[in-house]
């Protein structure tokens, strides 16, 4: 988004917040007419806002923050951890509402603009190039563009292609009503998601408001973009399975999660995929399973390392040469891209007349190419009232405003362009019609862009989603860019006649997409570790807690003994996480448990753990039910809220119970809640392998370093609480804990679920229904030989009872086979279920 | 055709060796001679080793043949032979005129492409011709007002012959123009691509030709360098006379011992070989290329 406003918004008098707003004098506001009286559409919304007064709008906006919040709305890791509260995706509780009328002419206009652009991209790949042969546009600002896939030459779209597929176009209104396009988006369009999260936030928030003014539903257009995306399925396949690849670590991850798992689609990203004999290949832990149909959500340019990027990081292979096959339906087309380009803007009224022979309706902003004499001439003589845009790709130049350069400024950029005029257009700056947005000092005017979205279905028809993502400029009136801006709305389109009765997503043949069960090699691993990092943070502060409770229960006095105890654990844990070197670092005892506690890059530490466990969930959204997402959602905010004001270590003893019990919550949830598919296996695999490994460590860890025999008892407590058995222990033995029977516990008590034997056995049970892996042995295999040492050692164990002198003598070797056999455990997972070949090109 | 055409057996071997297994491999192959020049293919055969899974063919957005294949089971080499018979027509390389200037050239195509080809494709800078300071002042010499476009190109060409030095092993596929600009050392592809910077930063359309070059020097004459390998060169073009071959590192006109296989806008664009593997260990490649004279087989 590149149109800016830079009036200052008018003081706001306090009181009714629909009585005080206030537009601008000399812009069109989308809520009140010239006249001063409400457009229509809008007066009920006023009134409501009216009836509820200054507070009503903020308790909508705080039940919208919590909302999102909770739904992980846009979930930006890389920004918060970053300390940006831009982080989260900003909703305002006032809609954007359009007459039914008003909508009509938009959608007319969109559709139209859908149409227009499809023809381009026919005409460009597969097609006669009239565009060039009929001189409607400069060949170079095509050709130059690296979005344009000369690989695709010979890939019609609508044949092998979905089309253009999903396409995104900003909207803006100037002061006359009369309406522009600002972008058009193809390639990967952001927000579709965003539009449908919003919708769902505030139709809870003002569900009455909502049904009341008969709010065209937009969940509709995605079972109908699903169900065309089925029919596109290459003719002789006899499924349609449908997959949204996504490109990972974009920000549009949760986007894409959302409605994977709204529409129950496969998400998967590239390495997911591979291209066997000109067909599309998923990987999951049963086996190649075969992929008909793919909404791609990744760069066209980036799809196919073999021919066209160089950055060969990411992509799939082969997929182009199964896209010219026939194999493989892809929304988009990958070429695409290209038709971003700005460089279209100042011919597409000629190219509408000539390839649809229809004028067109919804214009672009006035744009003129430097690469051309004359519009050079006019850019460069009111350049200071100019928006200067590249015509590569989005992102290739940063956008400037004439209006707000400094004459330095203005001079280099009019350098630039002299001295390379193709690569640039410039536009006029749009003075876009505002809306009421609600801010602490009530409802105030701000400029304001309708991301519309569209695709053609059956037989081309255009369908145009009916709402779309709104964003409002920020203060200073600048929208900084689509991903940046300040704040979005939901759109309303009212229509009194439309049919109320939903239209449930029935009609997505969901047999013949792909199923949300199928797990894909990735998405297996991240479960494992989910329940990897899940058990660990458990595992850590319950250590933490046995620290703290030694400082405040009954036998804390500070005798020489405890101190040991305590700095003893301390060496345990950060001994365990193979990170004794910081320990060294902390000089006060409080100064080494805060690393635990309060640091996020101590290995040994919460934050560390609680960082990829969030990271692990998170790659792994579509698993997760509701629920789930509320459970994580506590466990990580949970805990950066209730330690915030944490002031020594003692602040921390509350909000380690509470992770714990959130721990217990979401873990017990998935026990219950999740089938028990692949996905599933892993999960659990994953805590019981982690459970077996801090197990042997900390039995290793106490065996191999001879501690006072006059704390043994107090450390081997310690070690009980730590891994929850000290309850079992005591009314078991009845009596102070000693080493032998405590590890006996531990290890080999046939019926206790904390025992290894235990774990060992039923990991054995659960990987009997693991695939054969191709290529390895099977994981199960690996189990019985550590299984058989377990009980050979444990044999030597009841042999030796009470006499931990004894036991020290060839305890230490045993538990270290162990470990090193669950760790071997864990490579071959990884090897045969999770990893992806190494890639070398030539 | 004449009796006075010639025959060309090509045999261009691509051996990949590696120190691990691959598990999946994808290639294409742009190894087939173009059919639209003054050469016609009498047979071309594409034998890989292990046998592919899957092969198909096409033509690519320049027009050149592509071979592509995949092998989808372990292997621990790749061989890649191809061999074609291919007939020259007899050739007297001279200079044409370009019947224009090189300034007007600049506009001339930029106002009207009616030539069906794209010229907007061979005027860009590319990946391996970017527009550089040091080109664009390597270029100054050749240029003077006014003077005919293809003047100015066969200036180009010799200057680069004279004034670079033909060094296998300086260069890699991948080394930057910059590099190569400042060497002043490289190989055929390299001395290409300065060409072809050069020209495209003055407007002159202009494309990259990879071949092979014939191998036995005729009596009398200096060994022509390239020969045992893939050669490359370059077409500039202007409207009197179309595409016309340049030889930068013979500082020659390419008559019939050159067997063009592709053109494209730069060495990227026809990569005799380009694949991904999946896999681990390190590879090896050999590549071995005979061009040898042949007689006509008589028709019985």
């Amino acid at each position: 988004m590149d149109t800016a406003l830079v009036e200052p918004a008018p003081a706001s008098s306090g009181g009714n917040p629909a009585v005080t707003y206030q537009p601008f004098a000399t812009r069109r506001d989308e809520a009140i007419g010239d006249d001063g009286l409400l457009r229509p559409g809008w007066s009920d919304l006023f009134d409501s806002i009216q009836r509820h007064g200054p507070d009503g709008l903020t308790t909508w906006q705080s039940e919208i923050h919590r909302l999102s919040r909770e739904r992980g709305l846009a979930y930006r890791p890389d920004r918060i951890e970053a300390g940006e509260t831009s982080g989260n995706w900003s909703l305002g509780p006032v809609p954007w509402v359009f007459a039914k009328e008003d909508w009509k002419a938009i959608e007319r206009g969109v559709s139209q603009r859908l149409r227009l652009f499809d023809a381009i991209l026919g005409d460009l790949y597969g097609g006669q190039q009239r565009l060039f042969k009929e001189k409607l546009i400069p060949p170079q600002i095509i050709l130059s563009h690296p979005g344009f896939l000369r690989a695709l030459h010979d890939i019609p779209p609508r044949e092998s292609c979905v089309g253009l597929g999903m396409a995104a176009t900003d909207l803006g209104r100037d002061h006359s009503g009369r309406v522009f396009a600002l972008n058009d988006r193809f390639d990967q369009p952001f927000g579709p998601g965003l539009a449908l999260e919003n919708r769902t936030i505030v139709n809870t928030v003002l569900p009455n408001l909502f049904r009341r003014n008969k709010v065209r539903r937009i969940g509709h257009f995605f079972v109908e973009w699903f169900d065309h995306l089925a029919e596109c399925a290459p003719k002789h396949s006899s499924s349609a399975r449908v997959a949204i690849l996504d490109a990972t670590q974009e920000d549009t991850d949760s986007e894409i999660s959302f409605l994977a798992n709204y529409c129950g689609i496969l998400r998967v990203i590239p390495s997911d995929l591979t291209v066997r004999n000109g067909q599309v290949w998923l990987k999951t832990i049963g086996g190649l399973e075969k992929i008909d149909v793919l909404w791609k959500y990744t760069a066209g340019r980036e799809l196919d390392p073999l021919e066209t990027s160089r950055g060969f990081g990411r992509g799939i292979p082969g997929m182009f040469e199964a896209l010219r096959r026939g194999n493989v339906a892809i929304a988009s087309h990958p070429g695409c891209e290209v038709l971003q380009s700005p460089g279209l803007f100042p011919y597409l009224s000629k190219i509408c007349q000539f390839l649809l022979g229809e004028p067109l309706l919804i214009p672009s902003v006035a744009t003129w190419w430097c690469g051309d004499a004359a519009p050079r001439q006019h850019v460069l003589a009111n350049l200071s009232s100019m928006v200067v845009k590249g015509v590569g790709p989005h992102g290739d130049f940063t956008t400037l405003y004439g209006s707000r350069l400094a004459e330095a400024e203005l001079a280099e950029i009019r350098s630039r362009i002299e001295a390379q005029p193709e690569r640039f257009v410039a536009q006029e700056e749009l003075a876009l019609s505002t809306v009421p947005v609600s801010t602490s000092s009530g409802l105030v005017p701000r400029g304001a862009v309708l991301r519309a979205f569209s695709f053609r279905g059956r037989e081309g028809v255009p369908n145009v989603m009916p709402g779309g993502l709104a964003r409002v400029t920020t203060e200073d009136g600048i929208v900084v860019s689509t991903r940046e801006a300040g704040e979005s709305k939901d759109v309303w389109v009212l229509d009194e006649n439309y049919d109320a009765k939903v239209r449930i997503s029935k009609q997505v043949r969901r047999s013949r997409l792909t199923s949300p069960e199928t797990v894909t090699s990735h998405a297996a691993e991240n479960l494992y570790w989910v329940g990897r990092n899940a058990e660990r943070i458990d595992f850590i502060s319950r250590f933490m807690t046995r620290i703290l409770q030694g400082r405040t229960l009954g036998f804390a006095h500070a005798t020489p003994d405890e101190i040991e105890h305590e700095s003893i654990l301390l060496e345990a844990l950060f001994s365990l996480h193979e990170c004794t070197g910081l320990l060294d670092a902390g000089n006060q005892a409080d100064e080494k448990l805060l690393m635990v506690l309060r640091e996020s890059d101590c290995p040994a530490g919460i934050g560390y753990h609680l960082r990829n466990f969030r990271r692990n969930t998170n790659l792994t959204r579509e698993q997760w039910s509701t629920a789930s997402i509320l459970a994580i959602e506590s466990i990580c905010k949970g805990w950066s809220d209730n330690t915030e004001n944490a002031r020594s270590v003692f602040g921390y003893a509350s909000p380690l119970e509470s992770l714990q019990l959130n721990l217990a919550a979401f873990l017990g949830m998935n026990l219950d809640s999740m089938t028990r598919d692949h996905g599933w296996i892993m999960l659990d695999a994953g805590r019981r392998i982690e459970r077996a490994v801090n197990t042997v460590k900390l039995l290793s860890f106490h065996v191999s370093n001879a501690s006072p025999e006059s704390i043994e008892s107090l450390l081997n407590e310690s070690i009980l609480f730590i891994s929850d058995s000290l309850g079992t222990y005591q009314s078991s033995y009845r009596k102070e804990p000693r080493t032998g029977p405590m590890a006996r516990l531990l290890l080999g008590e046939s019926d206790y679920p904390r025992s290894l034997l235990f774990l060992l056995e039923r990991l054995q049970l659960v990987f009997a229904k693991l695939p054969e892996p191709v290529g390895f042995t099977h994981p199960g295999e690996l189990i019985e030989p550590a299984r058989e040492h377990l009980l050979s050692f444990c044999e030597r164990l009841e042999r030796d009872g009470d006499d931990t002198g004894a036991i020290r003598t060839y305890a230490e070797e045993d538990l270290e086979t162990l470990g090193a056999q669950l760790n071997a455990l864990s490579d071959h997972l990884t090897k045969s279920y999770f990893s992806h070949a190494n890639r070398t090109i030539l | 055709m004449s009796n006075a055409d010639r025959r060309y057996r090509i045999r261009h071997r691509t051996v990949y060796e590696y120190s691990g297994r691959i598990d999946l491999c994808h290639s294409y192959a742009h190894l087939a001679a173009r059919q639209d020049e003054n050469q016609k293919t009498e047979s071309h055969s594409l034998t890989v080793l292990p046998e592919p899974d899957f092969r198909s063919e096409r033509k690519d957005y320049f027009g050149n043949k592509v071979h592509y294949f995949s092998i989808e089971s372990s292997h621990e080499s790749l061989d890649v032979i191809s061999d074609m018979v291919v007939r020259k027509e007899e050739a007297s390389p001279a200079l044409p005129s370009g019947e224009i200037g090189w300034e007007d050239l600049k506009e001339f195509h930029r106002a009207t492409d009616q030539t069906g080809i794209l010229l907007g494709n061979y005027i860009l800078p590319t990946r391996a011709c970017p527009f550089l300071g040091s080109v664009r002042e390597f270029m100054e010499p050749s240029l003077s007002p006014g003077k005919d476009v293809m003047e100015v190109v066969h200036d180009l060409m010799s200057r680069v012959y004279r004034e670079f030095d033909y060094t296998p092993g300086a260069t890699g596929t991948s080394t930057a123009l910059s590099e190569v600009m400042e060497k002043r050392k490289g190989v055929c592809q390299d001395f290409s691509h300065v060409m072809l910077a050069a020209l495209r930063g003055v407007g002159i359309p202009s494309r990259y030709v990879s071949g092979y070059l014939e191998t036995l020097p005729p009596p009398g004459k200096e060994k022509l360098q390239g020969a045992d390998a893939s050669h490359a060169w370059i077409e500039a073009w202007a409207p009197a006379c179309g595409w016309v071959g340049f030889d930068p590192t013979n500082d020659t006109i390419p008559g019939d011992q050159h067997i063009k296989i592709c053109h494209g806008r730069d060495y990227f664009d026809v990569q005799p070989i380009r694949g991904i593997f999946l896999g681990s260990g390190k590879q090896a490649l050999f590549v071995e290329v005979d061009v040898e004279r042949v007689e006509a087989l008589e028709k019985e």
